[in-house]
């Protein structure tokens, strides 16, 4: 009896401070102006550069960079957030070194192919 | 769809609670009574839940790799020593891990382990030991799609997170090994068969990852294996830093008891601090452990030296089940432990730790305090192909 109440209450606590974590970083997350994902990214600068056709061609490069920036920190944050999950994040590796580990870290930490991609993109800038 | 999915899933959770089961269903009928049928089956119903979703969603494969991946030889190697109640051990050990990666979705992979434990014999002068040699696992991997992954060979029993994730000792924060790392994991850490897996997003807030499967019987040692099959299932909040997960593995050989484990990882945002837990329970022995890891880099002098330092904390207990058992502690056993890693370079730490042993047997000390080194060797050319 004693043991289940311990278990019980364990539980409670890891769900209740899962549910504090959760509510607490929608708070951090709705208070930020970052784009979440490199698509509102490229998004965002599409609707920038769509209002004049002169500055078309800037426009697309402003694209480009303004994706491949948001691709690079949102790499970074699935980067800190999943390998972090079991140790010390390492330095960046050669690029065919790095898709070799991602490949395998996938299938061991069983991340998802969107974060893989994502992390193999950050890592071999 | 999601909804007729889930309606599909409700209603076959109602026929199974009501035994309106198909007449082939009958077949089943074998399996153990009570609670075992159904949890499998809408174990079974969960996991591949996700390979229907999954023929509807090929367009959202994304487009394969441009960078080619090269072979690779890594691992890592160490000297830990140890005063285990006052008695010194060496522990020198050098695992590698090869990764061979074949096309674009295999990849083979192999870790060997070579390993000592050096002590004192009573009257003989120096440290004597054997090196023991094991394969620990050699696995082949199909990437079959976003959500799937099948292996096959000699893989790391997936129960629960320390076994599969956090052995290693250029990973692990305390070198000693929690209580209740026997459990569930086999005769030798590892399962020989064939493993499904895979993670993918589930919802914009968490990810699911799971891994079904089936080892054989195996009594060639060092590589020998039970009989049995389980899963594990997890979620992972990326925001929160949060994944908790859930382990069962039933027996298919002796007492044919059921296995139970639970583990949580919680990094919070706002600390350099890991947490990490986890529970085991069976016929066998039962027990948790509980460890908390701070990076001192938010410490306002000494930067440089206490950024690279990490204070690790660990309580664990482990109680005998009911059945004996060779691994598991025969006596109700506590452990506090308290640990200090230092961070050299990438790859190279320097790490030691004191713990206290309470149990029936006898209350000990045990000491820890040595090297480790992680190396990443390619195989090939290295730069972008």
């Amino acid at each position: 009896m004693t043991r289940r109440t311990i278990i019980a209450g364990a539980l409670v606590l890891m769900i209740g401070s899962c549910l504090l974590a959760i509510a607490q970083e929608r708070k951090e997350t709705a208070s930020a102006a970052v784009p979440a994902t490199p698509q509102k990214a490229a998004a965002l600068a599409d609707g920038a550069s769509a209002g004049s056709p002169t500055a078309a061609t800037h426009g697309r490069a402003t694209t480009r960079v303004l994706h491949e920036s948001a691709m690079r920190i949102e790499g970074e944050k699935r980067f800190r957030a999943n390998c972090g999950r079991c140790h010390m994040a390492p330095h960046k590796f050669p690029p065919r070194t790095m898709a070799t580990i991602v490949r395998h870290m996938r299938v061991r930490a069983m991340i998802t192919d969107e974060d893989m991609q994502l992390i193999l993109h950050y890592m071999t800038q | 769809m999601l909804y007729a999915y889930l309606n599909s899933c409700l209603t076959v959770t109602r026929r199974l609670a009501t035994r309106d089961l198909h007449p082939l269903c009958l077949r089943l009928k074998g399996w153990h009574s009570g609670l075992l049928r159904p949890v499998f089956l809408l174990l079974i119903i969960l996991i591949l839940s996700p390979f229907f979703c999954a023929s509807r969603l090929q367009a959202q494969t994304p487009e394969p790799q441009e960078i080619k991946p090269v072979p690779l030889l890594t691992g890592s190697t160490g000297f830990i020593t140890t005063f285990d109640g006052g008695e010194p051990h060496l522990g020198p050990i050098v695992t590698s891990v090869l990764l061979v990666p074949m096309g674009e979705r295999w990849m083979m992979e192999s870790r060997a382990t070579f390993e000592s434990d050096l002590a004192e014999p009573p009257g003989v002068s120096g440290f004597h030991g054997v090196v023991r040699k094991e394969v620990d696992y050699a696995q082949l991997d199909f990437i079959a799609n976003p959500y799937l992954t099948v292996t096959l060979g000699r893989f790391l029993t997936p129960f629960g997170i320390f076994n599969e994730r956090l052995y290693p000792v250029w990973i692990r924060n305390l070198q000693t090994d929690p209580l209740i790392l026997p459990i569930g994991i086999g005769p030798s850490n590892a399962s020989t068969g064939a493993m499904l897996r895979g993670g993918f997003k589930a919802t914009s807030n968490f990810n699911f990852n799971y891994a079904v499967y089936f080892s054989a019987l195996s009594t060639v040692t060092p590589v020998n294996s039970d009989r049995f099959a389980g899963g594990r299932a997890g979620i992972f909040v990326p925001k929160a830093r949060l994944e908790i997960g859930g382990s069962f593995q039933h027996l298919l050989q002796d007492e044919r008891s059921n296995l139970f484990g639970f583990h949580l990882i919680w990094q919070p945002q706002s600390l350099p601090l890991d947490i990490r837990a986890e529970t085991a329970r069976s016929r066998r022995g039962s027990g948790y452990w509980l460890e908390s890891a701070y990076r001192l880099s938010q410490v306002p002098f000494w930067r440089d030296a206490l950024r690279r330092t990490q204070v690790v904390a660990r309580m664990q207990q482990s109680f005998p089940g009911a059945l004996p058992s060779d691994a598991v502690a025969s006596v109700n056993t506590n452990m506090f432990e308290f640990g200090l890693n230092y961070y050299l370079m990438d790859g190279w730490r320097a790490t030691s730790s004191y713990g206290r042993q309470f149990s029936f047997g006898g209350n000990k000390n045990v000491w820890t305090i040595g090297m480790t080194y992680r190396f990443v060797l390619p195989l090939g050319r290295e730069g972008a192909e």
